[in-house]
């Protein structure tokens, strides 16, 4: 079992590097990096935009150094009403829709797997052609009444449980691992719940860091359920209200052109937050959390399974 | 239980949204408060489509609705929100829009919140508030064709129809960077044509002076592009035309052209702009930029002309700026007539307020709407539109009983980020700003009491006396010694006042909106394209192409329905100008 | 014995599909069920007003779009544009799959771990904002023109961003800029599943990094690149509409408006709730006929059905 530790990187090394090998590292470092550097320049834009001076960022005079530094925009967001709950709200959201989602997901995907299942390709074409569906927005809504579920904080987490992408993607990935393994379980008369448990869900981590990923992204940027089904401040995500701050600057700006000169004087001008530096203030505060929590993923794919070690 | 027997109650609802009404039809049944019994706080929602803000109504604004009502306003802005018509459509769907409902009754909106059920009849209610006497013919107008009054109105106005309804400065008019025009020696400008050439000498001086090349005479952006190139109708509102759909009709009635006819003031317009870009007077950036890329370029002063004194002068025009001469003014041309808009002694009907049908404590509720058009209440409530606010915080009558603003007053009005006294709600003045956006009556009607000045305190003496600057002294100067550009406009005969009315466009088939949309991107992008080509032969080939393709798609059609509906708003604007005269 | 076993394993078969039954009931609650609301599409509903007092107008939306010539054209200019630009996007879906295979081939722990944490940014940079680093960037003004001006490359600014040659490319190039980085996840993870006893064999058998590349990778992954691309044919007609509506001017519209934003240009998302519950309907209906016929060719073509 030594071999299994050994990854690629050390197998390949003990051959002599041929010619190509280099030319192949040096270019394939070289790419990733540049594209990476092109990757990381808008965000970097935003960042120096949101701490110069708002009317230099609005000309779009701010390209790679910031200058008039100031705060008052990561200010101005963190005083918003009611951000320390909407945070918790989301981060209640994010934590439990993904715990949920991903269990669900890991579970049906296995259970799609059993052949022996009663009417299988039935079950798993009714869930994936959901995807294709979009009811409409009165439907969701009298639905969601209908069931209570509006202004709670389980509209958030019960409609997204079953996610077709995400099984569909777990699914794949089961049946592509070898078969013997869960054949000697059966064999041995383990029931399904141990072999889900027990010998699929441990194999999986890789695709279920994925799906949860995606999952948690997907709770974490989402501001448009609280938009349709909440009203109860108290239960509004973070996203929601971020959004509703930007759609506010957008509208007060609509708001000069209505009202002419009357509302707003110059000086009340001067100082205000254009619509664009609050968005990417906005964004520059969502996105960073994501990348705080990513890398803590990505050591699930990095590792790569052994197969082998599980059977003994 | 109770959960129950609503959710038993929501899904007989949902079966009858799909077949049947929903709400009640009940009226005025239950009146849970007697007038003045307002022990019991309530919070009302408020479904609002003019607000500028989601969530509780707070500052001092809700403490004067506090303590006058003990009511909360808990405000759900459609427009905050998002999602366009998201809210709207929801909530109706399921029969409760709000307990106090501001909406724009257009498109028959309003008929069909009445047949829907959803907004209650508050005749009851209003009985013996002074509202129901003083703005009598308002309501009735507001609620004409209903059985009722389910509706208050909105920009209820003492002044005639044919009084402008706006302030010191109108809604659309040329304003340049004053200062190099004084540097020119103040050319004079007789027609659109004599203006392109002055902005060009603008142009070429302002970049020597400044030395940069990002100087321009025009910049336009097309986030406000609708039936037509907002950028190009702009001077068409210059010489007394308005949109109505793809009908320029113009303030008095005497004509009523398609927008593409080859000598309507829109295709003039587009021509003109042509020609500025040959000239190279039009900013690269115009195709791409949105507001806020523009608006800053005003707020450096980088654009030499504006069709609006709010994107101009409220950007650049700071006390800085103008104190060193530096500004935008309004820069007459001799052939102009400024369209503006005439008070509506009848109410704007395009808007109103009503109750909702779930309100709990409706009599509560209309007294509050009632206040809204009290003297008090439109200066506190209208605040945000450029009311005065409290007397006594804010402003307060000298010994002559003239009004002036207080110290407290100059620094937090029109709305700035200044600390309210503890007496009055604490706060910052700018957030305690009534959040409703709805101008009950017009700001240009006399306030009692002020004595005999209007509630739009940048009318007053002592407010023009205070802001005088010495950009202003040379531009007033130049214009006979008028104290605002309405002043000017008004003495040279340069405005053109359609009277107020309560028309409105009437219904419209789906059809025809769906025709329209595809007509309205045509002509916008045939616009664009237009003043951007290269040159004549390839301007001419996009008229004819962008011609072709609007009529193809049913452009005669929408104009038939417009030009009728430009003869009907003439008719009525004929009607309310007799009214007037008798 | 034989007859026991067969009823033994009905019987496990429909204890399996008891557990998945709940779920089950959940994606009806939400899913089917709501699609009663399809019954919109068939009448002229106008908010606020119940549906029982709008007219039924049958087909009208439905035909709507075909009513006359100019119309007619129009359509086919936008599918056109619909078809270019999904094909393109079908034809380079496989790039995040070299991406994640490429990357692999990195042996620097750390710096894998930074390429792969920061290409997945730009998916989070809404649209709206990267057209503003796109303004930026590329308008007449912009720092490429000016750049380029300031050093007498050319004397007059290009137009990026406002003329209508190359649009399909150019909107293909945003869209793999943010979405290449995010679409590798799947195969970075699928890669970590593949047996490291394949390649121990295969470096035995004396293969170098390419062969392991070629012959172990990429047959690794097809499965999930299988899916991924009958996904994105069945997605035939739902381009999304933020990227092209930022990036959309009049004079790159003739190329730029996919079906998703010809529906919302023309008014009509917010204005007609019949008509955009119509199209929805149309596009579900013509996704699932394509996600047919994929599973019909990958049986076919592959022996096994991906749905």
């Amino acid at each position: 079992m030594k071999g299994n530790k050994l990854d690629n990187a050390s197998s390949a090394a003990k051959y002599k590097l041929s010619a190509g090998d280099k030319v192949f590292s040096v270019i394939n470092y070289l790419v990733f990096g540049i594209f990476t550097l092109i990757c990381i320049y808008p965000f970097y834009y935003m960042i120096i935009n949101t701490i110069s001076a708002n009317d230099l960022s609005a000309a779009g005079d701010i390209r790679f150094l910031p200058s008039g530094i100031h705060f008052s925009n990561y200010q101005a967001l963190l005083s918003l009403n009611g951000l320390g709950t909407a945070a918790l709200v989301s981060i209640g959201k994010t934590v439990i829709g993904t715990v949920t989602t991903v269990l669900a997901t890991a579970f049906l995907g296995f259970m799609f797997t059993q052949e022996r299942m009663w009417k299988r390709k039935f079950w798993y074409r009714y869930v994936v052609i959901i995807m294709y569906f979009n009811a409409g927005l009165i439907p969701m809504f009298i639905t969601m009444k209908t069931l209570g579920l509006t202004n709670t904080f389980w509209v958030y987490i019960i409609p997204g449980i079953v996610q077709p992408f995400n099984i569909i993607l777990v699914k794949t990935y089961i049946e592509s691992l070898p078969k013997s393994v869960q054949e000697a379980a059966e064999i041995d008369g383990a029931g399904v719940f141990r072999r889900f448990w027990q010998i699929t869900l441990p194999v999986c981590t890789p695709i279920l860091a994925t799906v949860a990923i995606f999952a948690a992204v997907g709770q974490w940027n989402s501001y448009q359920d609280t938009l349709i089904y909440i009203t109860d401040q108290k239960l509004y995500s973070l996203q929601y209200l971020l959004y509703t701050y930007i759609n506010q600057a957008s509208s007060l700006a609509a708001m000069v052109r209505n009202t002419g000169m009357q509302g707003m004087s110059a000086a009340a001008l001067a100082t205000q937050q254009t619509p664009t530096s609050i968005q990417m203030t906005v964004s520059v505060v969502v996105v960073l959390p994501i990348l705080c929590i990513y890398p803590i993923f990505q050591r699930y794919f990095v590792k790569g399974i052994m197969i082998g070690s599980v059977k003994g | 239980m109770k959960k129950r027997i609503v959710s038993l109650a929501m899904c007989a609802l949902m079966m009858t949204s799909v077949f049947a009404g929903c709400g009640s039809k009940s009226a005025s049944t239950a009146s849970a408060s007697a007038k003045g019994d307002y022990s019991k706080e309530i919070t009302l929602d408020v479904y609002d489509d003019f607000a500028n803000y989601n969530g509780e109504q707070s500052g001092w604004f809700a403490k004067v609705v506090k303590d006058k009502f003990n009511i909360k306003l808990n405000i759900i802005a459609p427009n905050v929100a998002g999602g366009g018509d998201t809210l709207f459509q929801t909530r109706t769907a399921a029969g409760d829009l709000g307990d106090l409902i501001l909406v724009g009754t257009s498109n028959g909106r309003l008929d069909d919140l009445v047949d829907a059920g959803l907004v209650i009849d508050m005749t009851d209610y209003m009985q013996g508030q002074d509202v129901v006497t003083q703005y009598k013919d308002a309501i009735d107008a507001a609620n004409e064709g209903l059985d009722g009054m389910y509706a208050m109105p909105y920009s209820c106005s003492s002044d005639s129809a044919t009084t402008p309804s706006e302030g010191t400065e109108p809604t659309f008019g040329p304003y340049v960077r004053w200062d190099y025009y004084a540097e020119l020696g103040y050319p004079e400008v007789t027609d659109l044509n004599s203006l392109l050439d002055v902005l060009e000498d603008m142009q070429k001086l302002a970049r020597e002076e400044e030395g940069t090349d990002d100087i321009y005479a025009f910049s336009f952006f097309k986030d406000w592009d609708g039936n037509m190139m907002n950028n190009a109708k702009q001077p068409c509102c210059m010489y007394g035309y308005d949109e109505l759909g793809f009908v320029l009709s113009k303030y008095d009635g005497s004509e009523d052209i398609s927008i593409l006819d080859e000598d309507s003031p829109y295709m003039d317009v587009v021509k003109l702009y042509y020609e500025a870009n040959q000239r190279g007077l039009v900013d690269p950036d115009s195709t791409t930029q949105n507001y806020d890329i523009m608006s800053s370029k005003y707020a450096e002063g980088k654009i030499l002309f504006c069709p609006w004194p709010w994107a101009s002068k409220s950007y650049f025009n700071t006390q800085e700026n103008t104190a060193a001469g530096k500004g935008y003014e309004m820069l007459p041309i001799d052939d102009m007539k400024i369209f503006s808009y005439g008070a509506y002694p009848q109410g704007d009907t395009s808007r109103a307020i009503c109750i909702g049908s779930q309100a709990e404590d409706p009599q509560r509720i209309a007294d509050f709407i009632a206040w809204l058009y009290t003297p008090e209440g439109i200066e506190c409530n209208e605040q945000g539109n450029g009311a005065q606010g409290p007397q006594g915080l804010t402003w307060d009558v000298d010994e002559n009983g003239k009004p002036y603003l207080t110290e407290f007053g100059k620094k937090a009005l029109p709305s700035n980020d200044v600390t309210v006294p503890d007496e009055w709600g604490g706060g910052s003045w700018k957030d305690g700003v009534s959040a409703l956006n709805f101008q009950c009556v017009n700001l240009q009607d006399i306030d009692p009491n002020t004595g005999s000045d209007k509630y739009n305190y940048t009318t007053w003496e002592s407010y023009l006396a205070d802001a005088s600057t010495p950009l202003e002294e040379d531009w007033s100067a130049h214009m006979d010694g008028a104290k605002t550009t309405m002043e000017y406009l008004e003495s040279h005969d340069m405005l053109g006042v359609a009277p107020g009315t309560t028309y409105s466009t009437p219904t419209e088939d789906s059809n025809i909106s769906t025709i329209r949309g595809q007509v309205k991107t045509t002509i916008v992008d045939g616009t664009w394209k237009m003043i951007f080509a290269s040159n004549d032969k390839e301007y001419e080939n996009l008229k004819k192409e962008m011609i072709d393709t609007a009529k193809g798609l049913g452009y005669d059609d929408c104009l038939k329905i417009d030009m009728q509906n430009a003869k009907d708003q003439t008719a009525a604007r004929q009607a309310a100008k007799e009214l007037d005269a008798e | 014995m034989n007859k026991l076993g067969m009823s033994a394993k009905k019987a496990t078969g429909f204890k399996y599909f008891l557990w998945i039954l709940p779920f089950m009931i959940l994606v009806f609650l939400f899913s089917y069920f709501p699609l009663h609301g399809w019954i919109y599409s068939f009448y002229d509903y106008k908010p606020p007003r119940s549906l029982s007092d709008c007219d039924f107008v049958g087909l009208y939306w439905f035909k709507m779009l075909f009513s006359n010539k100019t119309q007619v054209a129009q359509l086919i200019q936008v599918m056109k544009n619909t078809f270019a630009m999904s094909l393109l996007g079908i034809m380079t879906s496989i790039f995040p799959l070299f991406f994640a295979v490429f990357l692999n081939e990195i042996k620097n722990k750390k710096f894998k771990t930074f390429v792969q944490t920061f290409t997945t940014l730009p998916n989070f940079i809404s649209w709206v904002l990267v057209f503003s680093v796109a303004f930026a960037l590329f308008s007449s003004n912009g720092m490429v023109n000016n750049f380029l001006m300031d050093n007498n490359f050319i004397t007059e600014p290009i137009k990026f961003l406002d003329s209508d040659t190359h649009t399909y490319l150019k909107m293909l190039f945003w869209s793999m800029w943010k979405g290449l980085g995010w679409g590798s996840i799947i195969y970075l993870s699928s890669i970590a599943s593949i047996d490291q006893e394949l390649y121990e064999a295969a470096s035995i058998d004396g293969a170098g990094r390419f062969q392991k590349m070629k012959y172990i990778t990429i047959p690794e992954l097809m499965p999930t690149f299988f899916v991924m691309l009958m996904m994105s044919v069945s997605n035939f007609l739902n381009n999304g509409m933020d990227q092209y509506y930022v990036f959309q001017n009049s004079f790159n519209k003739e190329h730029i408006q996919v079906l998703d934003l010809y529906v919302y240009n023309i008014g009509m998302t917010g204005s007609s709730y019949s008509l955009a519950t119509a199209i929805s309907m149309l596009k579900s209906i013509i996704s699932v006929a394509l996600l047919t016929v994929c599973n019909l060719v990958s049986k076919a073509v592959r022996g096994e059905t991906i749905v």
